[in-house]
């Protein structure tokens, strides 16, 4: 491990743009909350702010994007399609753990199957990552239930840990070690392990009493699910309370349900694009005719928490689907983020 | 056979429509040719497999493939059901399409050699078991009874009619076809498939079925040949989903843990009554 | 950056997004946590806001149409020659149709144009009448025309009353507060015929017959009387009128109430009780389609005021709106009764005080509202229309008798197609704005990216039209603007840019007196009055009087959904939305007729089977969808476009539009 100042800091982030568009969490000035998006400015950047309201999934795996744009002439019956690729370096600072191992879920489900995601793959090849230890829980946080937090154990290029006024610098890839080569990191003692560990678990001890209590009740809340011991009425106590907006599949750092749409444009060309799409919604399964296999909301919903917990998804993943960042209960409009769902089977586990 | 192609995964190959047919009411076959040479030689399939077609400035969709893996011309047979398949059905011949594929696992075809095999097929059933029939047909000595049940509303719901005037002439080929209701010209039984099924004489021992039709005629048929002693296991079906990417990962068409692109459309009724979702 | 902060611009809720800017487009959209109102929620159609922003099915340049054709013309040409055929036209026989979407500035100056340069008075929103109705009783009983609570405070409420429509898919994010405070510790009541979802999330929900709405409130007043469930000396020292009320009051029957509605005098009086008990009280209602009608509206005015829940305290009636801008749009005087800030049209010291500010005369004619002037008014010439659509199917063939339809407007659409003259709108991101939402929060939206070159906005085309009617307009920014909206509503007179750019939006009244606005309605603001809104003169409702015949034994009425609303235009012209819309038109290609699972064992019908339903004076075949959301004797049908509506219903919608209380007497046959 290295020593990273704080006055090299700067030193990082300006390396890093050289090669790279930055990317990381700032703060909205106006409503304070903090987003994690393109810096224009590295000043912007802001390694202290809670976890950040949306996760990087958009980096990789846009809310909008072209896949292939074609131009059909039915005259003279000429056909001409192009891939659109995304090219452009990024790097990712500040990532949390949880964040991390949202991109590390959507590596194996796009490209660990049986077939390859091309569109994914454009986004993930040129990436460099750098992830921070969160080193105090925020209120919504559950990570330490998912096995994907408070500190990252891989996939970064660089991991960050903050230690008193400085940072611990772990490398995780060839990249990374030239990186801190370059800028010249003093390399950190033998001490350094302790150190990071008495973070982390003083983080660890920190986290609120509903996230450590849950622990063991997510994972008898993904046997039940897998199972499917649950009785009828959790779910529509569940489809009673969704809204179907879509949000809790939106802000997940692992959901990757997409839809795919032509478009024609008005030059005469048609764009392929492809856009998130949620289980949650009635037209999702819907097939041209009349035939929707999936019919009420709190089937679909059902779905929704299959993916996330259940073992045989979390075999695609070589984790569980769901990384505890919290997110879908803060943006749900009903009460079913997964921790409440995971607290109303609880419930009925326990009959309270 | 010769080893798959690797699928056409991202970018659509181009095709052309070499020729159209009107199969029934709002059914209509489409041949085609890649005109990628190398493509055309190389695009190897197995039955039950299916792809994604694409009907530029429409949009793409999921179909199965009734031809044969071997010796067949390629087409597809396509129902107008939503805005891509309605402009599907404006094509005209020398129109270019897009393909993508083949996906999807296929009917068992080696496994099943040697055994008895019962079609039954109800409606548009029978495109998805078209390519598996013919290709048995093909293989003829290699396997026991082979037989074949189809049902429509009414004889000009049939589809395939050309393919079944050459099943009625082929032997060893025993053939059962029926209508819902009688009419003046008809031959074959009237009622529908799953009467049919219970009063064939069929084999039971060393069988597989392949069953293919709407829901209700599905799950009937299943019922009478479950009483004739075929195992659930050894009853095949392809499901039909809404899908968008082919390759398991847009989720559009995920049952359970199983994703019917890659995981499917061929499933053992044994396995589909798992999914906890209706077929 | 790519990641904006702006406003959501589909519903009344206004909630707070970011969006994604790349490139000049918006590529995506995300909620923004610190909005104090949606607090990081965005509903299905927020959600996907961005689908219609990047659009190309858009109008891009202007046209003029000759010999039947639409030409592409210049910006200018398309302005001159408006002018020009606007010159051959008397100021009354000119009507505009504003747009409840568009932005105070956009519609201030839609507002100033037709009354300062072309003279005329009829200026209306759509038929939408709810929102109209709402602000007269509310300004009747002495309050503001809007929201006299705080949503803010919602959290702490101990008792929510919500009559009417299905605020959840009408206004999901306040609809979502609702269940917040609900399960903060909340009573939820909701006052419905059907059984809707916000029903579902509700712990009381009152059913009572379609058309006994005004009953309902009427009789829990009553019951509080009767327990002397009231606050003498308040009522004495805070309204006017008591006196008066309390005889009105005498005359309600319980009996009759209870017979009428089909609600128990039991669960009534629990409910009065709670309510009367409970310390912060809220009322909601939607105002656009299924609003309350007046009657209801000033019945559940008096249950507040009378149980002493309003001015008091954080909570109050909140009016719902159904789009984004609808309230800022009545804030800004576009009606026919109402002058900007809420003056009465028909005073003349208001004309005179608004001559001033205008510096020009303006006609005394009262002006009708557009859908009055299209059905009555033989005289009308022209329309001038920002954004609409849904609105031409009903008057289509008066509007092709018109000379001259000139629609301002972003996408193509029924009205476009029967235009004159069509000029460009940009979108709502292409262009600086503010926006006043359900809540009172007048909201500013920066500019995000650019619009088609030939794109300007609507209050700049409106300028360069009033000066080449002679008038000396000079406004060349949006804020300009604003600041002259801030000389003329005193409700906004407090309200600039810079301070708008520094907030989350503030509540009006903003004013000397609330610098950073005002979150709730206190006595004082009042004038230390209320008086109860006793509506002797309203038009009772028609079928209030008719008993229902025998003939007609179901009650049929209609509504929306998630999806399709009044935003048609806008949900076609995206992908997710729209394909949940088709996904139920596929189930139901020729719409649907909801029907009790007990009506329809007794009719012996089948989902999907297709039934005639009969009214008095016409017919239509629908398919029946079972639902366990109506009740026996009900009939429920969606009210979406035209693609789901039949001439039947298009016959009566004006009616139907009206309110929740109306409903249709029809009888029901198997079809064929």
């Amino acid at each position: 491990m290295y020593w990273l100042e704080r006055h090299q800091l700067d030193n990082l982030v300006k390396k890093l743009t050289e090669s790279y568009e930055l990317f990381g969490p700032r703060r909205d000035k106006v409503s304070n909350e903090v987003i994690f998006d393109r810096l224009a400015n590295p000043l912007e950047l802001d390694l202290e702010a809670p976890i950040p309201y949306n996760p990087p999934k958009y980096i990789l795996f846009p809310h909008y994007e072209e896949i292939l744009r074609y131009r059909y002439d039915r005259q003279s019956k000429q056909v001409a399609i192009e891939k659109l690729s995304h090219l452009k370096p990024k790097a990712l600072v500040g990532l949390r753990s949880c964040d991390l191992t949202g991109i590390l879920c959507l590596d194996r489900f796009f490209l660990g199957q049986e077939f390859v995601d091309e569109v994914y793959l454009e986004h993930r090849k040129k990436l460099f990552l750098i992830s921070n230890t969160c080193v105090r829980p925020f209120p919504q946080c559950f990570c330490v239930c998912t096995d994907s937090g408070p500190s990252a154990k891989e996939g970064f290029d660089l991991d960050l840990t903050r230690v008193g006024d400085r940072y611990l610098v772990e490398v995780g890839s060839k990249k990374g070690q030239n990186l801190v080569e370059e800028l010249g990191l003093k390399e950190a003692g033998e001490e350094a392990a302790e150190l990071k560990k008495k973070v982390v678990d003083e983080s660890v001890s920190s986290f609120d009493a509903f996230a450590l209590e849950n622990k063991a009740w997510i994972s008898r809340a993904t046997n039940r699910l897998t199972t499917g011991f649950i009785k009828p009425e959790v779910w529509e106590y569940i489809g009673n309370q969704c809204f179907e907006c879509g949000a809790c599949s939106f802000v997940c750092p692992t959901c990757s349900c997409f839809n795919v749409e032509d478009v024609n444009r008005l030059d005469g060309t048609t764009d392929r694009i492809r856009t998130w799409d949620s289980c949650s919604f009635e037209g999702y399964t819907k097939m041209a005719g009349d035939h929707n296999p999936r019919k009420p909301v709190e089937d679909r919903r059902n779905k929704r928490f299959f993916c996330k917990l259940s073992y045989s998804q979390s075999k695609k993943y070589l984790r569980p689907g769901c990384v505890g960042c919290g997110r879908c209960a803060r943006v749900c409009p009903g009460d079913i983020g997964l921790p409440n769902v995971v607290t109303y089977i609880r419930r009925e586990i326990t009959g309270d | 056979m010769e080893g798959n192609l690797v699928p056409i995964v991202t970018v659509p190959e181009i095709a052309t429509v070499v020729e159209i047919r009107d199969e029934i009411d709002e059914v209509k076959t489409f041949y085609f040719h890649f005109d990628r040479l190398e493509i055309e030689q190389a695009f190897k399939i197995r039955s039950g497999q299916f792809i994604m077609c694409t009907v530029f400035g429409a949009g793409e969709f999921a179909v199965s493939l009734p031809f044969s893996p071997e010796n067949d011309r390629k087409h597809i047979s396509v129902r107008r059901v939503g805005k891509v398949t309605a402009a599907l059905h404006q094509l005209q011949p020398g129109d270019k399409i897009g393909v993508r594929g083949p996906f999807g696992n296929g009917f068992p075809f080696e496994e099943i050699k040697g055994r008895n095999i019962i079609y039954v097929a109800g409606g548009i059933g029978l495109i998805p078991l078209r390519s598996s029939i013919v290709h048995v047909l093909q293989h003829r000595p290699e396997f026991g009874r082979v037989i074949l049940v189809y049902g429509a509303r009414s004889s000009k719901d049939l589809m395939y009619k050309e393919s079944i005037r050459e099943w009625k002439a082929t032997e060893n080929f025993e053939t059962y076809f029926t209508i819902d209701r009688p009419e003046p010209d008809w031959t074959g039984e009237v009622g529908f498939v799953n009467q049919l099924v219970a009063k064939l004489l069929l084999p039971a021992d060393n069988t597989v079925a392949f069953v293919c039709g709407p829901p209700v005629m599905f799950n009937s048929v299943i019922k009478e040949l479950k009483l004739k002693g075929i195992k659930e296991d050894k009853i095949y079906s392809t499901l039909e989903r809404h899908m968008k990417c082919g390759i398991g990962k847009c989720q559009h068409c995920a049952i359970g843990r199983t994703l019917v692109c890659v995981d499917g459309p061929v499933y053992t009724y044994k396995q589909i009554k798992t999914l906890g979702e209706q077929i | 950056m790519p990641y904006e902060r702006a406003v959501c611009n589909f519903c009344g809720t206004g909630c707070g997004h970011l969006l994604q800017v790349e490139e000049g487009r918006v590529r995506g959209v995300y909620p923004l946590p610190g909005h104090p109102l949606s607090q990081g929620r965005l509903c299905v159609r927020g959600w996907h806001i961005h689908e219609l922003l990047q659009t190309e099915e858009r109008i891009t340049s202007a046209f003029i149409r000759e010999n039947g054709e639409l030409r592409l013309v210049l910006l200018e040409q398309a302005i001159s020659y408006t002018a020009e055929r606007f010159r051959k036209l008397g100021g009354e026989e000119v009507a505009f149709l504003a747009s409840p979407r568009a932005s105070n500035e956009d519609n201030y100056l839609f507002g100033k144009f037709a009354r300062a340069v072309v003279k005329s008075n009829n200026l209306s929103l759509s038929s939408d009448a709810g929102q109209e109705e709402s602000a007269k009783v509310l300004l009747a009983g002495g309050g503001w025309p809007a929201a006299t609570g705080s949503l803010s405070k919602l959290k702490q409420a101990d008792f929510i009353l919500v009559a009417g429509g299905d605020l959840t898919k009408q206004n999901p994010i306040i609809a979502s507060e609702i269940h917040r405070a609900r399960r903060a510790g909340a009573l939820v009541v909701t006052v419905s015929p059907r059984k809707t979802q916000m029903a579902r999330l509700s712990q009381v929900h009152l059913r009572p017959v379609p058309g006994t709405f005004s009953l309902v409130f009427e009789g829990l007043t009553r019951i509080l009387y009767e327990e002397k469930k009231f606050q003498a000396d308040y009522l004495e020292k805070c309204t006017e009128n008591f006196e008066a009320f309390f005889k009105k009051l005498e005359q309600v029957d319980l009996g009759e109430v209870v017979a009428r509605t089909g609600l128990s005098l039991e669960i009534l009086t629990e409910v009065a009780r709670k309510f009367y008990e409970s310390k912060l009280t809220y009322a909601f209602y939607p105002t656009g389609v299924q609003s309350l009608d007046r009657k209801t509206m000033s019945a559940l005015f008096n249950l507040m005021l009378f149980a002493g829940k309003l001015g008091q305290g954080a909570g109050g009636i909140i009016p719902v709106t159904g789009i984004s801008n609808l309230l800022g749009s009545y804030d800004l005087g576009l009606s026919p009764v109402f002058l900007p800030g809420y003056l009465d049209a028909s005073e003349e010291k208001n004309v005179k005080k608004l001559e001033e500010l205008w510096q020009t005369p303006l006609s005394r004619k009262p002006g009708q509202s557009v859908s009055a002037c299209l059905a009555e008014n033989k005289s009308l010439r022209a329309l001038v229309v920002v954004d609409h659509d849904e609105e031409i199917i009903r008057n289509v063939n008066r509007i092709k008798e018109l000379e001259l339809v000139v629609y301002f407007g972003a996408y193509h659409n029924n009205f476009a197609s029967l235009a004159q003259v069509i000029i460009p709108r940009p979108s709502y991101a292409e262009a600086e704005g503010t926006y006043t939402n359900a809540e009172r929060r007048v909201q500013l939206n920066r500019k995000k990216v650019d619009p088609p070159s030939e794109v300007r906005p609507l209050w700049k085309n409106l300028t360069e039209l009033a000066r080449a009617l002679g008038h000396d307009w000079k406004y060349h920014t949006a804020e300009e603007i604003f600041s002259e909206i801030a000389k003329v509503v005193p409700q906004y007179s407090g309200l600039t840019y810079a301070q708008l750019d520094s907030h989350l939006g503030l509540k009006w009244p903003c004013d000397e007196k609330h610098p950073q606005g005002t979150d709730y309605l206190m006595l004082d603001e009042a004038g230390n009055k209320f008086r109860f809104v006793l509506d002797e003169n309203v038009r009772p409702q028609p079928q209030a009087l008719a008993e229902q015949k025998a003939d007609f034994p179901f009650k049929l009425t209609v509504g929306r959904s998630n999806y399709f609303w009044h935003q048609n235009s806008l949900m076609k012209r995206t992908f997710i939305p729209k394909r949940e819309y088709n996904a139920l038109l596929l189930l139901y290609p020729k719409g649907f007729v909801e029907i009790s699972e007990e009506d329809a064992r007794r009719l012996q019908l089948r989902e999907k089977q297709l039934v005639r339903i009969i009214s008095e004076s016409a017919e239509m075949i629908l398919a029946v969808r079972i639902s366990p959301d109506v009740l026996p004797g009900q009939l429920y049908v969606p009210y979406f476009i035209e693609d789901m509506i039949p001439e039947f219903l298009l016959r009566q919608v004006a009616e139907l539009e009206k309110n929740e209380e109306f409903f249709l007497p029809v009888r029901l046959e198997k079809a064929g």
